[in-house]
């Protein structure tokens, strides 16, 4: 008897999870360094909207292309440029990518706030991670060994970093790889002889950004393209979404006020501001 | 060799076993304490008004009266703190050089005194998108680390460019001598406790809530939802194959070479490295035959089951095994035929040891995170219904203990959730050992008995 | 009259004339042979499902691990120590990988192997029943824990640990290695030196052996444990830190197959060898632990089968930076494992980029094979043990 009742108290509680009506689902995938804002966005629109379910992953921007190449997500978050090589995979299995332009954000090198360090130049960043700068010493800092963080290769930030800092030249052999924006920060934070590179999104008070090439990073210098690397963020989408659909409703919400409200609590610049 | 000398071997051969199991053991309790301590933490610890808030606000728990009462309380308490700085702003956009001078230390000191409080007068809640904003500290112990900000400027101190900087705390109210707001620093040290009201809660709920902002606020149901899921798929897949299989192994099979070479498999598919099944499971369930278009808790189900596979046939080979073989005599000699005797009779007594087996591989298959990460695990998803688990990932508790503690956006202000997680993750599984060891205590008990 | 039948009758076994009313018509024993040779079919083809299920996995994954070796050969792959699988052009050298795999086992079994076979040899002869019966469920506890459990405490506990308090820990590890094994080796040197003196000189030769290798073994440690104290450690996340955790985990294998194995030898050995007026350790030392000696191999085997199979714990704690530390047993800095390679990279499991796809399962391939050759060998070993044991 008590062991029908356990299997009946087992069975109402998985239906108890059932969801009252049908859900229209939204599946994003890609960056992390899009990842907040997507999130962010997520939060706000299912708030509007309780029917709608969106499902958000951050497995990298390389990862994002590749579900939307496959019809696994509906929009594919990058923080770099779809390349060449995706373009053509997309359109071979009948997917049109298209750009939305959602925000703009600048790399920022970090560094632990121990670090006296403040300002490099993009060759003497591209010099330390080749592994010909090895301590701190060597630009006039303290005697500590350089820990050199980067992410992992299927991000747009690694892309964008090894483009316009590395500029296509290898990171040293010892460099220690993560996944996501969050994951450098916080290597960086707990470790003072580090120097890594995240999302302008991702800088606060547990970092420091230093200057490069006498520019610091912040929301005006990257709108105004003053920051040497800074780069927009895209949500692409398998043509142009329908209009009136809960998709479109969702990329077009950076062009309203309070989706750029987002954005700027998020920590990214919005596209109106340049 | 004296005797004496060969006993003091042997005493220091028994030293050093001793030594290697207190090692263990000691090793054991550096490993669980600090998960159940602060683990507990999540749902035992002393919440502020602000945990209120959420909970009524977002969830709808609590009385409206009580926590109205309660807002009402802390609200009283923090009305000079905000009167000192509403009239410190009006002077200051009056008088345009003091606004210079103070405009600044004073835009951190409100981002400080907002993580500690919430919104503050004046503050415009249409500009604030993200329920993180919406509310102060919900715990009491995070809002003396905020209080310690309030108070505090973190200043890097570099004495020569040849040493990393120093930390060194300047007191914030330095920036503001002489300024109608010096008080708020001493009135925020001295009434925090009214500001916040803090009491001790058993939060419970903690296992029920969704996740509010990216765990932020809420709990960790989905993930238990999910582990719930994932386990028990992992066995309705696993255990009809793996019994089946056993009874085969033990009843019917002989001793040829083609029976040897099965159990050569099961035996190569227990070693199979868990990332292995997961690169497998992705490749194949969900590249190959397409068992659902994308993760999936069935993808993840299936791939778990090969996992566990191995361990549930052992398990129940042992079990089978260990049924005396009188029992066996003794149907066959009233009449019943084989199979008739393995369902009726041997299976019931094996019964016990099967189960063994399958507890032990269900904690197993609800701790393993290598094969669930790209067959069916998401970051962030709501609870699932049982329909919509054929097709849908899920996320779960393993997967997500990774996820929140190295891909989060705020991992230190998260750090209570991410050790509930671990605590309650470890608490199943533990627990699901415990009861295995139970049936298996009963069993050796009747059967010795 | 027409023969009735149940089913719950023999078929065929006495003749007709004992018990007539119980026997099948002829018919009806066909059917019932054919529904239990069907049934024993349907039984032998689940199990050989799930038995194929691993030759599955195999020819899975070799035919896509193929591919690559075809495009790249052999040679990069396995001399080169540049793994850059997006670069421009792409390399996929996994020396390195694989040497930071083989740092982090054999970490993992110097912690693992020392401390397991002591607990088991203690287990199994040392303790009284009573205790055994506490012990046991340690072991249990800690090879219930998840890995991930594991990684996050190695994370988010041990590496601050490491990080701020580097040189004690290592101090600490010292003692706590060195102490046993320093025991040891006085014991064994004294006695294997005593030996060899006339037995005049014996017990006053032992004595003084004892004492000066006693003197120069501690003061070996000490002066070690102070050197290591200074060490900076610059990185919590590191060799060091996987290999402590990967050591851990592997501990309760070591420690159950070891004593499975010294049960295995038998009480007979034992008793044998305490008739003769051994103590104790005379006959772990000299009896059993050799009669054991492969079944401990065999958990040794699978010790290292269990660290190299690890994924969470290193993808956390080990800091992924694919190089050969200088110099290579420096653990004190990151490396990466092949399992987190794999993890790492998984997301680009896709036909897209044909080269990167089949490197991935290139490496799944060579961890396969791996763990299938510990699995073979340690089986082999305990197959040898049980054939001499008779």
């Amino acid at each position: 008897m008590a062991r029908m009742r356990l299997a009946a108290l087992m069975l109402g509680v998985m239906l108890l999870a059932t969801p009252a009506a049908a859900q229209e689902k939204i599946v994003l995938d890609g960056s992390t360094t899009v990842g907040p804002i997507a999130k962010a966005f997520a939060g706000f629109y299912m708030r509007k909207h309780p029917d709608v379910n969106i499902v958000v992953s951050e497995s990298g921007s390389g990862n994002g292309a590749k579900s939307l190449i496959n019809s696994a997500c509906d929009i594919a978050n990058m923080s770099r440029f779809m390349k060449t090589k995706e373009f053509k995979a997309a359109v071979e299995n009948g997917v049109t990518p298209v750009a939305h332009v959602v925000a703009m954000d600048g790399l920022a090198v970090i560094v632990h706030p121990a670090n006296p360090v403040k300002a490099l130049t993009v060759g003497q960043v591209r010099d330390i991670y080749k592994g010909k700068i090895t301590n701190w010493r060597q630009l006039g800092g303290p005697n500590t060994r350089i820990v050199t963080i980067s992410r992992d290769t299927n991000s747009g930030t690694y892309e964008t970093f090894a483009k316009l800092v590395m500029k296509k030249e290898k990171i040293v052999a010892g460099t220690e790889y993560v996944n996501h924006n969050a994951q450098a920060r916080q290597r960086v934070k707990d470790t003072t002889g580090a120097i890594g590179y995240v999302g302008l999104g991702f800088v606060n008070r547990s970092v420091k950004a230093l200057e490069i090439d006498g520019i610091a990073p912040s929301n005006g210098t990257v709108a105004s393209g003053v920051y040497p690397i800074a780069r927009p963020l895209y949500m692409f989408t398998n043509g142009y979404p329908k209009l009136g659909s809960h998709v479109h409703a969702f990329v077009t919400l950076h062009l309203t006020r309070k989706g750029q409200e987002i954005i700027s609590a998020v920590g990214y610049v919005p596209v109106t501001s340049y | 060799m004296a005797l004496s000398r060969r006993k003091l071997i042997d005493d220091s051969f028994s030293g050093l076993g001793i030594f290697s199991i207190l090692l263990m053991s000691a090793s054991l309790v550096v490993l669980l304490a600090p998960m159940v301590v602060r683990g507990l933490g999540a749902f035992c610890f002393r919440a502020t008004v602000e945990h209120l808030r959420v909970q009524f606000n977002e969830f709808g728990v609590g009385n409206a009266e009580d926590t109205a009462a309660d807002v009402a309380r802390a609200a009283v308490a923090r009305k000079p703190a905000f009167d000192m700085l509403v009239d410190f702003e009006t002077e200051l956009t009056d008088d345009f050089v003091r606004e210079m001078k103070y405009r600044e230390p004073l835009d951190e000191l409100k981002k400080s005194l907002r993580e500690l409080l919430g919104p503050l007068p004046g503050d415009d809640r249409d500009k604030m998108p993200l329920p993180r904003q919406w509310y102060g500290q919900t715990r009491w112990q995070r809002a003396l680390v905020k209080q310690h900000d309030v108070l505090y400027r973190t200043e890097w101190v570099f004495q020569t460019r040849d040493e990393m900087g120093k930390k060194t705390f300047v007191p914030r109210v330095d920036d503001f001598r002489g300024t109608p707001i010096e008080p708020l620093f001493a009135y925020v040290e001295d009434h925090l406790e009214e500001m916040m009201q803090p009491r001790w809660t058993l939060h419970w709920r903690f296992l029920t809530q969704e996740s509010i902002d990216s765990h932020f606020f809420g709990g960790i149901w989905p993930e238990l939802l999910g582990t719930f899921y994932l386990a028990t798929g992992t066995m309705l897949f696993a255990v009809p194959v793996g019994v089946i299989a056993a009874i085969y192994l033990t009843e019917y099979a002989g001793r040829g070479r083609f029976i040897s070479l099965l159990r050569t498999c099961i035996s190569t598919l227990a070693g199979v490295p868990s990332i292995v099944f997961g690169l497998f499971g992705l490749a194949f369930f969900i590249n190959g035959i397409h068992v659902s278009d994308n993760k999936s808790v069935l993808a993840g189900s299936l791939t778990l089951a090969l996992l566990v596979l191995p361990t549930v046939i052992r398990a129940s080979e042992e079990a089978i095994r260990a049924v005396p073989r009188t029992y066996k005599e003794a149907a066959l000699s009233v009449g019943a035929g084989r199979w008739r005797t393995i369902v009726t009779v041997v299976l019931p007594a094996a019964l016990p040891g099967i189960l063994t087996g399958i507890i032990i591989s269900m904690g197993r298959a609800a701790g393993e995170t290598a094969p669930i990460i790209f067959t069916a695990a998401v970051s962030v998803g709501k609870p699932l219904s049982l329909f919509q688990t054929l097709n849908e990932g899920t996320p779960a508790l393993s997967w997500n203990i990774y996820n929140l503690a190295t891909e989060h956006e705020a991992i230190d202000e998260i750090r209570h959730v991410q050790y509930g997680m671990v605590f309650a993750l470890v608490f199943l599984v533990l627990t699901m050992s415990l009861a295995a060891i139970l049936v298996r205590a009963r069993i050796s008990k009747k059967l010795r008995g | 009259m027409t023969r009735t039948f149940s089913r719950m009758t023999p078929t065929g076994l006495a003749g007709n004339r004992i018990a007539p009313d119980l026997f099948l018509s002829k018919r009806a024993g066909r059917v019932q042979r054919l529904a239990s040779l069907a049934g024993q079919g349907f039984l032998f083809l689940v199990t050989s499902a799930s038995t194929l299920a691993v030759l599955f996995i195999f020819y899975y994954i070799t035919k896509d691990a193929l591919p690559f070796f075809r495009l790249r050969g052999l040679r990069e792959f396995f001399t080169s120590t540049h793994w850059y699988p997006s670069g421009d052009p792409a390399e996929f050298g996994v020396l390195a990988v694989f040497v930071g795999s083989g740092l982090v086992t054999l970490g993992a079994i110097v912690v693992a192997v020392p401390l397991g076979v002591s607990a088991a040899v203690c287990l199994s002869d040392v303790l009284p029943f009573s205790l055994r019966q506490v012990v046991k469920p340690v072991i249990e506890i800690l090879a219930a824990i998840p890995s991930v459990a594991f990684g996050f405490f190695a994370l988010v506990v041990f590496a601050p640990l490491l990080q701020d308090h580097g040189g004690a820990i290592l101090a600490a590890a010292v003692w706590c290695i060195g102490t046993p094994l320093a025991l040891v080796l006085i014991l064994v040197l004294s006695e294997g030196i005593a030996v060899r003196m006339p037995p005049a000189h014996r017990s006053t030769v032992g004595l003084v052996v004892m004492i000066v290798t006693g003197a120069t073994v501690v003061w070996g440690l000490y002066a070690l444990s102070s050197r290591l104290s200074t060490v900076e450690v610059t990185s919590g996340v590191n060799a060091l830190n996987a290999s402590i955790i990967l050591g851990i985990m592997a501990l309760p294998t070591v420690v159950s197959v070891s004593e499975d194995a010294l049960q295995a030898a038998g009480r007979d050995l034992r008793e044998g060898a305490y008739a003769l007026g051994a103590t104790r350790a005379e006959v772990i030392s000299r009896v059993v632990i050799p009669a054991a000696s492969s079944g401990v191999l065999a958990a040794v085997i699978l010790g290292v089968m269990r660290a190299v199979g690890e994924t969470m714990v290193v993808w956390m704690a080990s800091g992924n930076a694919a190089q050969i530390p200088s110099p290579w047993f420096n653990f004190l800095q990151p490396v990466r494992t092949v399992t987190a390679t794999i993890a790492g990279d998984m997301g680009e499991a896709d036909h897209f980029d044909p080269e990167r796809y089949s490197a991935l399962f290139a490496l799944a391939l060579c961890l396969l094979v791996f763990s299938f050759l510990c699995n073979v060998t340690s089986e082999w070993v305990v197959r040898r043990t049980r054939r001499k044991l008779g």
